[in-house]
């Protein structure tokens, strides 16, 4: 193959390396995986972590206690007012098998996926990413044009070319991105059911819920056993899961609330960066055309230069042809 | 020729790149119209008292689910409304009387205490909502979109009332949720509807009502509707 057709080649992938991120609409999504990887990041540790896990148990185990113990005294009291207390609790105890169900397998995939976040969290900023298409494209497409109009020597050129294909090549193995990019995958993959607009509806439904269902049980079912007799200290014998609830009840709110936040102004962000092509690809998408470029680099070495009269000739005879 | 060529080339490739770059444009709402005699001044506020069942008097507060609507619900029941009807949350006037147009109403450096409960009580009184208070405040930059908005303006055309609360905010439990209409920047997304009222010119007897769908956050896409009412004082 000769020089000019491997320059040409090598134009052909700077451009289309450069393009690439104008093509995925990286410039617009790649932002929103940095800024999703943002609101996560100060929920995406064990300790977090396992504290949501301990608020849900908390809810669960007061819930329980209610159920068995306070629901039924009340329901048998003959103080009419007792038993309608249990009005607006009734819509927590019916719902919270399910609440329970779907937040405890939530934090659950969550959790798993700590490993995963962390190692996308670790790449360099999504930010940065189209550029790292955009810069190298465009170095090898204005070396490979420049080498072909005659304005740079074939030694140079090659040189240039060879270096720009090296560092597409090393660039994946520098930042570790055969080994995080697909974990990254594997993260945007279960997230594929939780950052979807039904699933943060839900979410926020069962926080109204649990939010309306332990103000029920601070204001209407604990006065109501308060009234058959119970003091604060018997209460805090006889329901002792009840009684931690209402005691951390705030500190769940602190904690959960920015959460259910985070997951549903990452929503849009999500859908934004799951449209790229996934990210186990990305290594590659460095890699084949850094070899490309390589290549060619080592491919026009044994070729001899395009001279500027050929240029010169070329573009005359085109011209002729052309009138 | 070829220097002139290559300074030509980087020349392209540097507007591609710059090209590449810039991203699409933003999309913007406007906000409605207002005519009619600017009512500058405070907007005091008369407290909200439940009745046994239904709207209460006064001013009042009322939180709609996601995808709900003002007409049908369904509505986040407060828990700790002191109304029957939870869905009801009674306002109590702030240190300030109230609304003040013109002006923004800021809460104090520092914005919350330990536990999350706002200390922003210039417009309203704190009130309770689901165990944390909950506060009002205008502020030039909307604290949840970091927005730049007007000062509140309301205005008098023949006893109606419009304008626009583009800084009304509300905050709880450290974080905020714009409240206002329109939205900041002019947007009416969800089911925010324009600032409306009435006014009595003679005794400064007054109403406003808006709703406002909130974006982004815990509570994204519910809804405030916002009654107030009251007496105008127009500033000396």
């Amino acid at each position: 193959m000769s020089r000019k057709t491997l320059l040409v080649i090598a134009a052909v992938i700077g451009i289309g390396l450069a393009a690439a991120p104008v093509a995925f609409q990286m410039f617009s999504r790649a932002p929103k995986g940095a800024a999703m990887l943002s609101d996560f990041k100060p929920f995406m540790t064990t300790q977090r972590l396992d504290g949501f896990q301990q608020d849900i148990g908390q809810i669960n185990a007061a819930v329980n206690e209610v159920d068995t113990k306070a629901v039924p005294q009340l329901e048998t009291s003959a103080d009419e007012h007792a038993n309608q207390t249990l009005a607006t609790y009734r819509s927590m105890q019916q719902q919270w098998p399910q609440i329970d169900s779907t937040m405890t397998t939530l934090l659950d995939k969550v959790q798993a996926n700590l490993g995963n976040y962390q190692a996308m969290a670790a790449l360099p900023s999504f930010e940065l990413f189209p550029w790292f298409f955009v810069i190298p494209g465009a170095l090898i497409a204005v070396l490979a044009i420049v080498g072909l109009l005659g304005g740079l020597s074939p030694r140079p050129t090659r040189i240039g070319l060879g270096v720009i294909g090296v560092g597409l090549i090393l660039a994946p193995v520098a930042f570790q991105m055969f080994d995080r990019a697909p974990k990254g995958a594997d993260m945007m993959s279960t997230f594929k059911t939780i950052e979807t607009p039904h699933r943060i509806g839900q979410i926020q439904s069962y926080f109204a819920t649990m939010a309306v269902g332990q103000g029920a049980i601070r204001n209407d079912i604990v006065p109501a056993l308060q009234s058959t007799g119970s003091t604060t200290q018997d209460l805090a014998t006889s329901y002792p899961a009840t009684t931690a609830l209402d005691a951390s009840w705030i500190h769940i709110l602190n904690d959960m609330t920015p959460m259910i936040g985070a997951m549903s102004d990452s929503e849009p962000r999500y859908q934004a960066i799951s449209s790229l092509p996934s990210f186990k690809l990305f290594p590659w998408f460095f890699v084949i055309p850094g070899a490309l470029v390589f290549f060619v680099a080592i491919g026009a070495a044994g070729d001899a230069p395009v001279r500027r009269t050929d240029v010169s000739e070329h573009l005359e005879t085109t011209e002729a042809v052309s009138v | 020729m070829s220097r002139r060529t290559t300074r030509i080339v980087l020349s392209a490739a540097s507007l591609a790149i710059a090209a590449a770059a810039c991203g699409g444009g933003s999309s913007g709402g406007g906000a409605p119209a207002s005519s009619g005699t600017a009512l500058v001044g405070t907007f005091h506020i008369t407290a909200g008292r439940c009745t046994g069942s239904g709207a209460p008097t006064g001013s009042y507060f009322r939180m709609i689910d996601a995808n709900g609507t003002l007409a049908n619900g369904p509505y986040f029941e407060n828990p700790d409304s002191v109304c029957k009807d939870k869905s009801y949350s009674v306002e109590i006037p702030g240190t300030d009387g109230g609304l003040v147009t013109g002006t923004f109403q800021p809460p104090p450096a520092k914005a919350f205490d330990a536990q999350g409960n706002s200390l922003a009580d210039r417009i309203l009184e704190t009130g309770t909502f689901t165990a944390i208070q909950f506060g009002i405040q205008t502020e030039s930059t909307d604290p949840q979109s970091h927005t730049t908005v007007p000062a509140p303006q309301i205005f008098d055309d023949n006893g109606k009332l419009t304008g626009q609360l583009e800084a009304w905010s509300a905050s709880w439990n450290n974080q905020y949720f714009n409240q206002g209409s329109p939205k900041p920047g002019g947007a009416m997304p969800g089911i925010t509807s324009p600032v409306t009222g009435t006014y009595d010119a003679s005794t400064g007897a007054f109403t406003l009502s808006w709703t406002s769908s909130i974006v982004g956050g815990p509570f994204n896409s519910f809804s405030g509707y916002w009654h107030l009412q009251g007496h105008f004082t127009p500033s000396s």
